[in-house]
C-alpha cells in the first residue's frame, strides 16, 4: 500500500472533522468503559494476592481449627518434635477509629518463627531495634504500614483504639513498616502487625492460635496431619488462598461482561461511523479505482484508516479508563468488603496487562466494525459511481437472508444459554449472540413500524410521510443507527429490571425473615467474618423487662468433607423458625425443626445450586469431635452470601464444637411493651460492651443500602452505555443529513422552507427514536429474563422473582426520542446554513 | 568472664536477633547497626556483678533473670569406637530485655526472655564441620531455663540434669545434618572462676560476671552426622556465665582455652586482645589440679605465642591455626593444634571454635591432652563484628 494513497484517504477523512471525532468518541467511550472495570477488578485481584502473599507468605500448609482458635500445644509440640518451618499466628480483625474507621486484619505473629515465612519488615524497613524490642516485649505494641501512619498523621508513640467484638482495646504504634516497593507497601495498609502474645490478649486468645504456617514436603505434612488432634486440620496453603479468590469471580466475571456490552455498542457506532465515511468517499473511491488503485488496496485503505483511528481512539479510551477506574476501584471494592472478605485497595493499579487489553480491544473492535463497510467500498467499481439506490436495493434483498441467520444465532444463543451451565463467560456469549441475532430482525421491523407510522401520520401531512418513508429508504443506515440506540436502552431496561426485581425478592425475604424487634451484633459484623460475642449478654439483656424471647446466633466458618470452608449458622430459640421459606424440604415441612433439634441441617439455595446438593443428601463436617455426617432436610431461600450457607441448631452445634461463644442476638419483646422502650433498656444494660444494637427497620435498611452499593457501578455502566448510544444516534443522524445534503437542497430548491426541513429532520430522527425505544422493550424485557433466570441462577445460585416494572418502559421510549431529538439539533443547525448551489454541486 | 568480647557481642546481637536474622543478605549495615546499638541498648535495671557470690547449686546452674546476659556452654572431644575423632559444641544463650520475668501478662507467650543456641559438630576424618543457630522466644515452654531441676532447652535442643546436683546432664540436639544424644558426668565439682567468684573483665565495677565450670564431664553417647550414627566416648567441659556487663572500648577481640591434660589437670584461660596490639591485663585463667583444687592465674603469668595462622576462605578471618602456650608459675608447656582449621562459627556473627590437641610438660613430664578454642574479632572481613 502507498503511503501517498493513505495520506490521500485521511486527509479526505480529515476533511469531515466531525465524524473523525465520533468514530474516535466512540471507540474511546468502548474502551474507557472495559478499561475501567477491568482496573478495577485487577486491582481488587491484586491487591488480594499482595495481601495473601504478606498474610500467607512462604508457607506451604496452614494448620487451622475451630472458630475459636485452637490449643496451642499443637505448635509447642511440633516445635519441640524438632519441626521448625512453622509459625503460629493469632489473627483477627478489628476497626480502628483513627486508621479513618477501616477494618484491619491484626495479625500476631512471633518474631522468631516469622523468617521463612514473611518479609513484613525486610530489607529497606524502617523497623529498628527499639521498635522492635518494644514490640516484643510491651503490650499492645503494634507495628503498621509508614504510609498508614502518614495518610492519618500518626506517628511511633500514638495509640489506635482497635474495636475488637464488643470492646475498645488501646495498642500503641511503636515502629512503622516500609516496603522497598510500592506495590508491596500498599498491602500492608490494611495490617497491624503485633507480636503474638498481645494478639492473644487483645482477642481474648489466651493459650490459643487461630493458624499455624508451615512449610513443609509433602511426606512431612502427612506425617504431621496424621497426628493432629481432632478438629485440626492440615490444608495448602494455595488452597486456602484460592477459595478466597474464587468468592469474587463470578461478580468480577460479571461486571466485565457488562462493560463488554458497552463495547459492543459502541461497535455499531464505528460500524456507522466508518460505513457512513465510505459511502461519503465513494466518489473520491470510484477516482482512485479509475486511476488504477486495486480493490485489495481500497480495502486496505479503508482498515488502515480504521486501525488509526482506532488506536487514536483507543489511547484517549486509556486515559479515559484510567480516571473512571478510580471510580470504578472504590465501587469494586466497597462490593467486595460488603459481601466477601476485607481487602485494603488505596489505589488504581495500573496494570500494563489491562492496558494492552483494551489497546486491542479497541482497534480489533474498530478494525471489525470496518471490515464490512471497507469490503463494499472495495467493490466500487471502477466505472461508475455506485447509486445510493443500488445499496438500498442490495439490503433489501439481503433482508430475508439477514432474518434467517438472525434466528440462527438466537436460536444457537440460547442453546448456549440452556446448556451452558455455569460458566459465566459462556452464558454472556450466549446473551451477545442473541442479541445480535435480535439485533438483525431491526431492519425488517424498522420497514414495518415505518409502514404503521405512515399510515399513521400520514395524515398530518406530506413531511411526516417523507420522514417515515425517508427512515425506510435509507434502512442500511437508519437500522444501524436504531439498532445501537436500541441496544443500549435494552441493556439499560433489562440490567434495570433485573435489578428491581432483585432489590424486591431481597426486601420480600428480609421482611420474611428479620421478624425479631431488635438485633444485637458487635459492631465489625460483615460479610464471611466471624465475629465473638460473649454468651453472658444474653443473659444481661434477658433480665430486661419486656424482653420476651431471645434468639442467639453462632456464624463461623467449618470444613466440610465434600465442600470445602462454609459458613455455618447456628440457631437456638424457636419464635422465628417459621419465618424461614423453604424451597424444598422432605418429610413433613412442620417437622423440619423438630428435624433439625436432632441433628440434621438445612441449607441456603446458592448452597445447595453450588454444590450440587439437595435434602435427602448428607453433608459431612470436620468437627471438633471428628468427622460427623449431617443430613441435610431442606433448601431454604437465601441472599445474604451467594456462598451459601447451613443452618444447624445451636444445641447440635454445640454437641460437636467446644465453642461457646455467640455471634450475635436477636430480641422479641413481649406484646404489651413498647419496642422503642425496651430497646433502649437493652442498650442500657448491655452498655460498657460495645455492641451495634439495630432495630427491625434499620437492619433492613442497612441490607438495602448494602445491595445498593453492590450495584453501585452497574448502574453506572448504564450510564455509560447511554451515553455511548446517544453518541450513535447523533453520528447516524448527521450522517444520514450530510449524506442528503443534495437530496436537501433540491428541496429547498423547490420551494421547501428552513422550518419544513428541520421539522422534517425532527420528525425522521424522532421516528428513528421512537422505533428504537420500542425495539427495546420486548428485547430488554428478555435481557432481563436472562439475567435473572440465566445468570444470577447459575452464577450466584439465587432465585429471583421477575417484578416488572412498569415505569422503565415509559423511561425507555422518552430516552430514546428525547436522545433522538437532541441528536437532530445539529443536523438542524447545518441545514440553516446550507447553500443550495453548493448543496446541488455535490455530485 | 573469659568471653568478654562474646559477651558484648551476644549483648548486641541477640538483642537485634531477629532483625539481624531477617537482614541475613545485607550484613554490612547490620554490622554497623550493632556497633551503633552498643550504647542504646541500655542495662538498666539489671543487677551488676560487683561482690563474690556465695554459689548455691544447683540452683546456680539455673537462671538468673535478674542478669542481662547468659549461657550454657558445652564443649567436648569426642572419640568412636573405631577411633574417629569427633569435637562438638552446643550452647544456649539467654538474654533479658528487661530485668526479671514477665508475671503480670494474660498470654502465656508474653515474655523479655530471648533464647538463642549454637551447635556445631567438627568431624576431623572428613575434615567436616556444621553448624546450626536457633532462636526462640523465652515462652510457651518453646525455650527456657530452671535450675531444680536442671534443664535448658531450645525447641528440642536440651541439656536436663539426669542427678539432683546437674552434676550429670543429658544433652540433646538435631539439625538437618546431625544430631547428638549425650550423657555427661562430672568427675570433678564445679569451679567457681575469676578473683573471689567475681570474673572482672574491665577495670569498671560492675563490668564483670559469675563464671562456674565443669571442667571435665566424662561423656558417652551417639552423635549422628550426614545420616551416620557413632557410638561415641569422650570428655566435655561446661560452661555457665551471667552477668551484665559493658564493652571495652578497646577491645579488638579475643582467644579463650579449655584444655584438659592426661594428667587429670585443666587449664581455662582468656586473652582480650586490644585494639593497639595489646592484651588486656585483665585477662586471667584457673588452673585445676587432679584433686580438685584450683589456681587462679593472672595475665602476666601466662605466655601465649602464635605459631601458625588460617585465613578463612569464607570470611576472609585470619585465625591463629597453633599455639604455644607457656605458663612457667605452674610448670606448663603445652602445643596446641586445631583438629580441622576451619571450625568457624558461621552464624548470626561469624567466630572460630573448635577442638583442639594438645601436647607438651606438665612438671617436666609429657603430657598429651584436648581442648576447645574459641576466637572472635578476626573474621570481621564480611562485615562482622569486628572491633
Amino acid at each position: 500500500m502507498h503511503l501517498t494513497l493513505f495520506k490521500t484517504i485521511l486527509r479526505d477523512q480529515l476533511h469531515r472533522p466531525w465524524l473523525t471525532l465520533l468514530l474516535i468518541l466512540s471507540v474511546a467511550l468502548g474502551v474507557a468503559v472495559v478499561v475501567a472495570v477491568d482496573l478495577a477488578n485487577a486491582s481488587a485481584t491484586r491487591a488480594f494476592q499482595l495481601s495473601t502473599e504478606v498474610i500467607v507468605g512462604k508457607a506451604t500448609h496452614q494448620i487451622v481449627g475451630g472458630a475459636n482458635g485452637f490449643d496451642d500445644s499443637v505448635y509447642r509440640n511440633l516445635r519441640l518434635q524438632g519441626f521448625r518451618n512453622a509459625a503460629p499466628i493469632v489473627e483477627g480483625y478489628a476497626g480502628a477509629k483513627e486508621l479513618g474507621g477501616q477494618t484491619m486484619r491484626v495479625l500476631g505473629i512471633d518474631l522468631f518463627a516469622e523468617p521463612p515465612f514473611r518479609t513484613y519488615i525486610t530489607a529497606g524497613t524502617n523497623v529498628d531495634v527499639n521498635a522492635l524490642t518494644a514490640f516484643y516485649t510491651q503490650p499492645g505494641a503494634v507495628l503498621i504500614s509508614a504510609d498508614s501512619a502518614a495518610r492519618y498523621n500518626l506517628k511511633v508513640g500514638d495509640t489506635l483504639t482497635l474495636q475488637i467484638g464488643t470492646q475498645k482495646k488501646p495498642v500503641t504504634i511503636v515502629g512503622l513498616m516500609r516496603q522497598p516497593n510500592e506495590v508491596s507497601s500498599r498491602v500492608l495498609e490494611g495490617l497491624i502487625l503485633t507480636d503474638i502474645a498481645s494478639a492473644q490478649e487483645l482477642f481474648g486468645l489466651d493459650g490459643k492460635l487461630t493458624r499455624i504456617d508451615l512449610i513443609a514436603t509433602d511426606e512431612q505434612a502427612n506425617k504431621i496431619a496424621a497426628a493432629l488432634p481432632e478438629g485440626l486440620r492440615l490444608v495448602r496453603a494455595s488452597e486456602q488462598a484460592d477459595t478466597v479468590t474464587q468468592l469474587t469471580a463470578a461478580f468480577q466475571l460479571n461486571l466485565t461482561a457488562f462493560s463488554l456490552l458497552a463495547l459492543a455498542v459502541g461497535m455499531f457506532l464505528i460500524y456507522n461511523t466508518v460505513m457512513f465515511s465510505v459511502v461519503q468517499r465513494r466518489r473520491m473511491l470510484g477516482i482512485l479505482r479509475c486511476v488504477g488503485v486495486t480493490g485489495r488496496e481500497i480495502f486496505l485503505l479503508i482498515m488502515s484508516e480504521a486501525a488509526l483511528l482506532g488506536l487514536i481512539g483507543s489511547l484517549i479510551g486509556l486515559g479515559l479508563g484510567m480516571l473512571l477506574g478510580r471510580l470504578t476501584v472504590a465501587l469494586v471494592t466497597q462490593t467486595i468488603n460488603d459481601l466477601y472478605f476485607t481487602l485494603t485497595v488505596s489505589d488504581v493499579n495500573v496494570d500494563a496487562f489491562s492496558l494492552v487489553k483494551g489497546l486491542l480491544l479497541g482497534i480489533s473492535s474498530a478494525l471489525l466494525a470496518a471490515a464490512l463497510p471497507a469490503y463494499e467500498a472495495s467493490a466500487v467499481p471502477a466505472v461508475t459511481v455506485l447509486q445510493r439506490s443500488d445499496l438500498e436495493d442490495r439490503i433489501r434483498r439481503l433482508l430475508p437472508r439477514l432474518n434467517v441467520i438472525g434466528a440462527v444465532l438466537i436460536v444457537i444463543g440460547a442453546a448456549i444459554l440452556i446448556f451452558g451451565q455455569s460458566n459465566v463467560a459462556l452464558l454472556f456469549g450466549g446473551i451477545f449472540i442473541a442479541l445480535f441475532g435480535l439485533v438483525l430482525y431491526v431492519p425488517v421491523v424498522t420497514i414495518f413500524l415505518m409502514r404503521i407510522a405512515t399510515a399513521t401520520l400520514g395524515r398530518f401531512g406530506l413531511i411526516a410521510r417523507m420522514a417515515s418513508r425517508t427512515v425506510t429508504q435509507a434502512l442500511s443506515r437508519t437500522s444501524v443507527a436504531i439498532a445501537s440506540l436500541m441496544v443500549a436502552v435494552a441493556v439499560v431496561i433489562g440490567v434495570t429490571v433485573m435489578i428491581a426485581s432483585f432489590r424486591s425478592t431481597v426486601e420480600n425475604w428480609l421482611a420474611q425473615t428479620l421478624n425479631a424487634d431488635f438485633y444485637i451484633t458487635t459492631p465489625l459484623a460483615g460479610a464471611n467474618r466471624v465475629v465473638t460475642m460473649d454468651p453472658a449478654l444474653v443473659e444481661k439483656a434477658r433480665a430486661v423487662e419486656g424482653v420476651q424471647n431471645i434468639e442467639v446466633l453462632r456464624s463461623v466458618t467449618v470444613r466440610g468433607l465434600e465442600t470445602g470452608d462454609l459458613r455455618l449458622n447456628a440457631t437456638q430459640g424457636g419464635v422465628a423458625r417459621e419465618s424461614r421459606i423453604f424451597r424444598s424440604y422432605s418429610g413433613d415441612p412442620s417437622k423440619i425443626y423438630e428435624q433439625l433439634n436432632a441433628g440434621a441441617i438445612a441449607i441456603t439455595e446458592p448452597f445447595a445450586n453450588k454444590h450440587h446438593v439437595a435434602e435427602g443428601d448428607t453433608l459431612t463436617l470436620l468437627t471438633d469431635k471428628g468427622a460427623q455426617s449431617f443430613p441435610i432436610v431442606g433448601v431454604y431461600y437465601d441472599y445474604s452470601s451467594d456462598q451459601g450457607s447451613i443452618l444447624m441448631s445451636l444445641d447440635v452445634y454445640r454437641k460437636f464444637w467446644n465453642d461457646p461463644k455467640i455471634s450475635g442476638f436477636s430480641v422479641y419483646v413481649a406484646p404489651s411493651y413498647d419496642v422503642n422502650q425496651v430497646e433502649d433498656a437493652v442498650r442500657v444494660a448491655l452498655s460498657g460492651n460495645d455492641v451495634t444494637v439495630q432495630s427491625n427497620r434499620a437492619l433492613r435498611d442497612a441490607a438495602l443500602v448494602i445491595f445498593d452499593r453492590t450495584f453501585a457501578i452497574t448502574r453506572a455502566l448504564q450510564v455509560i452505555a447511554i451515553a455511548v448510544a446517544f453518541i450513535g444516534i447523533l453520528s447516524a443522524l448527521m450522517a444520514l443529513q450530510l449524506e442528503r445534503t443534495r437530496e436537501l437542497g433540491t428541496l429547498r430548491a423547490t420551494g421547501m422552507t428552513l422550518r419544513q426541513l428541520w421539522r422534517l429532520t425532527l420528525l425522521e430522527s424522532g421516528l428513528m427514536g421512537a422505533a428504537a425505544g420500542i425495539l427495546a422493550i420486548p428485547v430488554g424485557l428478555v435481557l432481563a429474563a436472562i439475567l435473572i433466570y440465566v445468570i444470577n441462577l447459575r452464577s450466584f445460585g439465587w432465585t429471583i422473582f421477575f417484578t416488572s416494572v412498569p415505569e422503565v418502559y415509559v423511561q425507555a421510549l422518552v430516552v430514546s426520542i428525547g436522545a433522538a431529538l437532541i441528536a437532530a439539533i445539529y443536523p438542524m443547525v447545518r441545514l440553516s446554513h446550507l447553500q443550495v448551489i453548493e448543496a446541488l454541486r455535490e455530485e | 568472664m573469659r568471653r568478654i568480647i562474646v559477651v558484648i557481642s551476644v549483648l548486641a546481637i541477640v538483642s537485634i536477633a531477629a532483625f539481624f536474622y531477617w537482614q541475613s543478605q545485607q550484613r554490612a549495615p547490620v554490622a554497623t547497626e550493632i556497633v551503633a546499638l552498643q550504647s542504646a541498648q541500655g542495662a538498666e535495671g539489671f543487677a551488676r556483678v560487683t561482690e563474690p557470690r556465695e554459689m548455691q547449686f544447683p540452683q546456680d546452674h539455673g537462671p538468673h533473670f535478674d542478669y542481662q546476659t547468659e549461657w550454657w556452654y558445652y564443649t567436648g572431644n569426642l572419640t568412636a569406637e573405631d577411633g574417629r575423632r569427633f569435637g562438638y559444641q552446643l550452647t544456649f544463650f539467654r538474654r533479658g530485655i528487661s530485668p526479671g520475668v514477665v508475671t503480670a501478662r494474660a498470654s502465656d507467650w508474653a515474655t523479655n526472655q530471648i533464647y538463642f543456641a549454637h551447635f556445631a559438630i567438627t568431624d576431623e576424618k572428613n575434615n567436616s564441620h556444621n553448624e546450626a543457630e536457633i532462636f526462640e522466644r523465652g515462652a510457651a515452654g518453646l525455650a527456657g531455663a530452671s535450675g531444680e531441676p536442671f534443664h535448658v532447652w531450645i525447641d528440642n535442643w536440651s541439656a536436663t540434669g539426669s542427678n539432683p546436683d546437674a552434676s550429670a546432664v543429658k544433652l540433646l540436639a538435631d539439625d538437618a545434618k546431625m544430631a547428638l544424644d549425650l550423657n555427661l558426668n562430672a568427675s570433678k565439682p564445679p569451679v567457681v572462676h575469676g578473683e573471689n567468684g567475681v570474673s572482672q573483665k574491665t577495670e569498671t565495677k560492675g563490668n564483670a560476671s559469675y563464671y562456674v565450670s565443669f571442667t571435665r564431664m566424662p561423656t558417652t553417647g551417639t552423635i549422628r552426622i550426614n545420616g551416620e550414627n557413632f557410638s561415641v566416648t569422650g570428655d566435655s567441659w561446661f560452661d555457665h556465665e551471667w552477668g551484665t556487663t559493658a564493652l571495652g572500648e578497646n577491645a579488638a577481640g579475643w582467644d579463650w582455652f579449655s584444655i584438659q591434660l592426661d594428667s587429670d589437670q585443666e587449664l581455662m584461660f582468656f586473652q582480650i586482645r586490644n585494639k593497639d596490639g595489646s592484651i588486656e591485663l585483665l585477662s586471667s585463667g584457673t588452673l585445676v589440679e587432679a584433686d580438685g583444687s584450683t589456681k587462679y592465674l593472672k595475665r602476666d603469668e601466662v605466655k601465649i605465642s602464635v605459631l601458625d595462622t588460617w585465613t578463612s576462605p569464607v570470611s576472609g578471618g585470619k585465625y591463629p591455626s597453633k599455639w604455644r602456650v607457656e605458663i612457667p608459675s605452674a610448670n606448663l608447656d603445652l602445643t596446641l593444634t586445631p583438629l580441622i582449621a576451619d571450625q568457624e562459627m558461621r552464624v548470626s556473627f561469624t567466630y572460630w571454635e573448635g577442638a583442639v590437641d594438645v601436647k607438651g610438660t606438665s612438671n617436666g613430664k609429657n603430657v598429651r591432652g584436648q581442648g576447645y578454642v574459641e576466637m572472635t574479632g578476626y573474621g570481621n572481613a564480611r562485615g562482622d563484628v569486628g572491633y
